[in-house]
């Protein structure tokens, strides 16, 4: 097999194999452009089956311990799940310009129904996913999302963001916890000061960029407002003080992302015995993240596929596994004919493992 | 690789690689063969060699499609999975059978010159799509949307305006009936008679000196904008005018088509863009959208220079309410990207342009 296997021992104890990405851009580039170009001509519905060849890829060129992933969804599978909130979206939309009282009322029953598609979709997700033949499979309940989601989002309000590491350490036991590999289950205990360590970096990242910001903002209004009117001179202040945060903000989030992601995985462990790891360095992955917006971007979308790959890349490469003597043989626990794959067509995006 | 499958007896070597067993993630070093067009895979493990491991006709199997240079699936009745990385061996093979659809968009994405070509093509139907195909659909929309739509998506929204900001007006009995003369003399000669336009007097609140129309023909006028005016009751009916207008084009169902029309355009070209160029793109939809708006404004000022003369009266009066934004509001500003009003001063000199040209076209064919 053509994979690359890194290996590298941390602090000389457990011996952690890296995941490998061997995709490269020039193939997805191929795949990138018929997929857009098929789905332009079939106006939209071939974007179902587009999704299926790019995720085919993906998984399909990471592997693990010289193994690939494999995505199973189908085209039509993917385009029912579409429909289905195309539709809904629809309706809302029209409503909301109906009777735009309605639509308040609308939000409660939303936010009741959500944890239930988040639940359907993760289990999209993971029973359309295998590795050596052998399928994972999601077995949390409403329940569970309910409280990860609807629960986490409310205790965070009410603590004005305080709380936001407990939300995020409910949230992602939960994904993990009900993870399964056959009939290996996945676990993960991610500590909380570490989330909360995460969490007090990026507020103060914010916070000393807010006053920086207000230092200079203090300063070119005290230099410009004696000769300015009460008019346009506050306003473009205040125009500029919002585009300077953003980039803040932006920065903020992705170390955050890249640090929960690192504590989440390498707290989670496979079968109780096989270790995850994630060592993403958070200034490389904002770099990352940002510089290919901005090259996608100038090339109006043709490097994307570059930019895709690059990312990818990244993160197989920090993502490893310890594992603990032998893995053995593990028995499929879906059955890939049965109901279980063909009724699933909740694919919500945004919610994938990340394998 | 060449073959006759009519010559039975010959096992033919496709491909080697591993062999699972059903759902099992036990892996066993294989080869396929086709034995006869039948399909078979035999054993390469040591002790064990040449053991049949699966065997299926070509119909009760499934051969995953190939994308770029992953791992190919063979997937048998029973499913146990022969996997290989030897794509091009299982394409050759499917191609002597005559197999050649299976392959196809594979074929397509293979990296030469002409992705170039695909890549083009990209553009050139995105930029149709943009340029005429969404304004054609926002047409076909405007024409088959039934009068029920505006209608209902109006009661809708002055009940709410009603109940977050707005109150009752507080102008007097007689100011208000004399700038409702002045609006019925000019909905005269708008679309569809005096009949079709209903004037609502408001305190505006939060929302302060404003007028504006609802698809229906509903247009309302805060009293912080009468105020606004002073004592120019012909200011007042030409902003009226301007709001016909708006009713006339309907632009607002307009605005709603086009923007639902771009969105749709986003999300067929940017399936795989990344959240964060999509999220960019989404804003840029936003900012084409006040381009659109900037184009309705300047459709409506025609519309009130045009109302205001027919109805005898200044037609170049709106200026005088740029004039009055310019002193009261400061607003000198250019057109700029951000903007969903075109600059005032622009505005000003396109109303003072217009009036005189209608002015001398009727000065033209009336002597």
């Amino acid at each position: 097999m053509a994979t690359v296997e890194q290996s590298y021992p941390l602090g000389g104890k457990p011996f952690f194999q890296r995941a490998s990405f061997t995709g490269n851009a020039s193939e997805y580039f191929g795949i990138w452009i018929v997929n857009i170009l098929l789905t332009i001509v079939t106006l939209g519905i071939y974007s179902a089956w587009a999704k299926v060849r790019r995720n085919r890829y993906f998984y399909g060129n990471t592997a693990l311990l010289g193994h690939s992933f494999e995505y199973h969804a189908k085209g039509k599978q993917i385009l029912i799940g579409r429909l289905i909130v195309f539709g809904f979206l629809i309706v809302v939309n029209i409503l909301s310009h109906v009777a735009p009282l309605a639509v308040l009322a609308i939000w409660p029953v939303m936010l009741v129904v959500f944890p239930w598609f988040l639940m359907r979709g993760l289990r999209f997700n993971a029973r359309v996913t295998s590795y050596r033949n052998v399928r994972f499979d999601f077995v949390g309940t409403y329940g569970g999302a309910f409280k990860a989601i609807f629960l986490g989002t409310l205790v965070t309000v009410i603590s004005v963001g305080l709380l936001s590491p407990v939300a995020t350490r409910w949230f992602y036991k939960y994904v993990f916890d009900n993870l399964r590999y056959g009939d290996r289950p996945f676990s993960t205990e991610p500590r909380l000061g570490a989330l909360y360590e995460a969490f007090i970096t990026v507020v103060a990242i914010v916070i000393a960029g807010l006053v920086i910001l207000g230092l200079f903002g203090a300063a070119a209004g005290g230099f410009s407002g004696n000769s300015m009117g009460r008019g346009m001179g506050s306003i473009s202040l205040w125009h500029w003080m919002i585009v300077l945060i953003f980039p803040i903000y932006i920065l903020a989030g992705l170390y955050y992302r890249a640090t929960v992601r690192n504590i989440i995985w390498s707290a989670a462990m496979i079968d109780h015995r096989h270790q995850l790891r994630s060592d993403l360095g958070r200034r490389r992955y904002a770099w990352i993240a940002i510089s290919n917006v901005v090259v996608t971007l100038v090339t109006l979308g043709l490097m994307r596929p570059w930019a895709a790959v690059r990312m990818q890349v990244f993160l197989t490469e920090h993502t490893a596994v310890h594992v603990d003597g032998e893995i053995g043989v593990v028995f499929d626990q879906i059955r890939s004919t049965g109901n279980a794959i063909s009724a699933e067509y909740l694919d919500v995006d945004g919610f994938d493992f990340g394998f | 690789m060449s073959m006759d499958s009519t010559l039975a007896s010959d096992p033919q070597a496709i491909a080697t690689g591993i062999w699972h067993p059903p759902h099992s993630s036990r892996e066993v070093p294989a080869r396929l063969l086709d034995v006869g067009g039948s399909l078979i895979v035999l054993s390469d493990e040591e002790g064990d060699a040449s053991k049949r491991l699966a065997w299926g006709i070509r119909s009760d199997i499934d051969v995953s499609q190939r994308v770029g240079s992953i791992p190919r699936r063979i997937v048998f009745g029973n499913e146990s999975v022969f996997e290989t990385r030897d794509n091009d061996a299982v394409d050759a093979y499917l191609q002597s059978r005559g197999e050649k659809r299976s392959s196809f968009v594979h074929r397509l994405e293979i990296v030469r010159p002409r992705l170039i070509a695909f890549a083009l093509a990209v553009f050139v139907l995105a930029s149709i799509i943009y340029r005429y195909a969404v304004p054609a659909l926002v047409e076909v929309a405007v024409l088959v949307t039934p009068p029920v739509v505006p209608k209902m998506m109006s009661a809708g929204t002055l009940k709410t305006l009603d109940r977050v900001t707005f109150g009752p007006s507080k102008l007097l009995e007689a100011q208000q009936a004399e700038i409702r003369d002045d609006f019925t003399r000019i909905t005269a000669n708008a679309e569809g008679g005096a009949g079709r336009y209903h004037l609502n007097f408001r305190d505006g609140g939060l929302i302060g000196p404003n007028a504006f129309a609802l698809p229906d023909g509903n247009l309302v006028l805060t009293d912080q904008l009468v105020e606004l005016a002073g004592g120019d009751k012909e200011m007042i009916t030409a902003v009226l005018g301007h709001e016909i207008g708006h009713v006339e084009y309907k632009h607002s169902l307009r605005q709603l088509y086009s923007a639902a029309g771009v969105a749709g355009l986003v999300l067929l070209i940017a399936g795989d863009v990344g959240s964060g160029v999509h999220d960019v793109l989404t804003q840029g939809g936003g900012l084409l959208a006040l381009s659109y708006s900037r184009q309705a404004e300047a459709q409506a000022d025609r519309r009130s220079v045009e109302l205001m003369l027919a109805a005898g009266e200044d037609p170049a009066a709106l200026s005088r309410f740029f004039d009055l934004l310019e002193a009261k509001l400061d607003d000198h500003g250019d057109t700029s990207m951000l903007s969903t009003h075109p600059g005032t001063p622009e505005r000003k000199q396109a109303i003072l342009d217009y009036a005189r040209e209608l002015q001398e076209k009727q000065a033209r064919t009336g002597g």
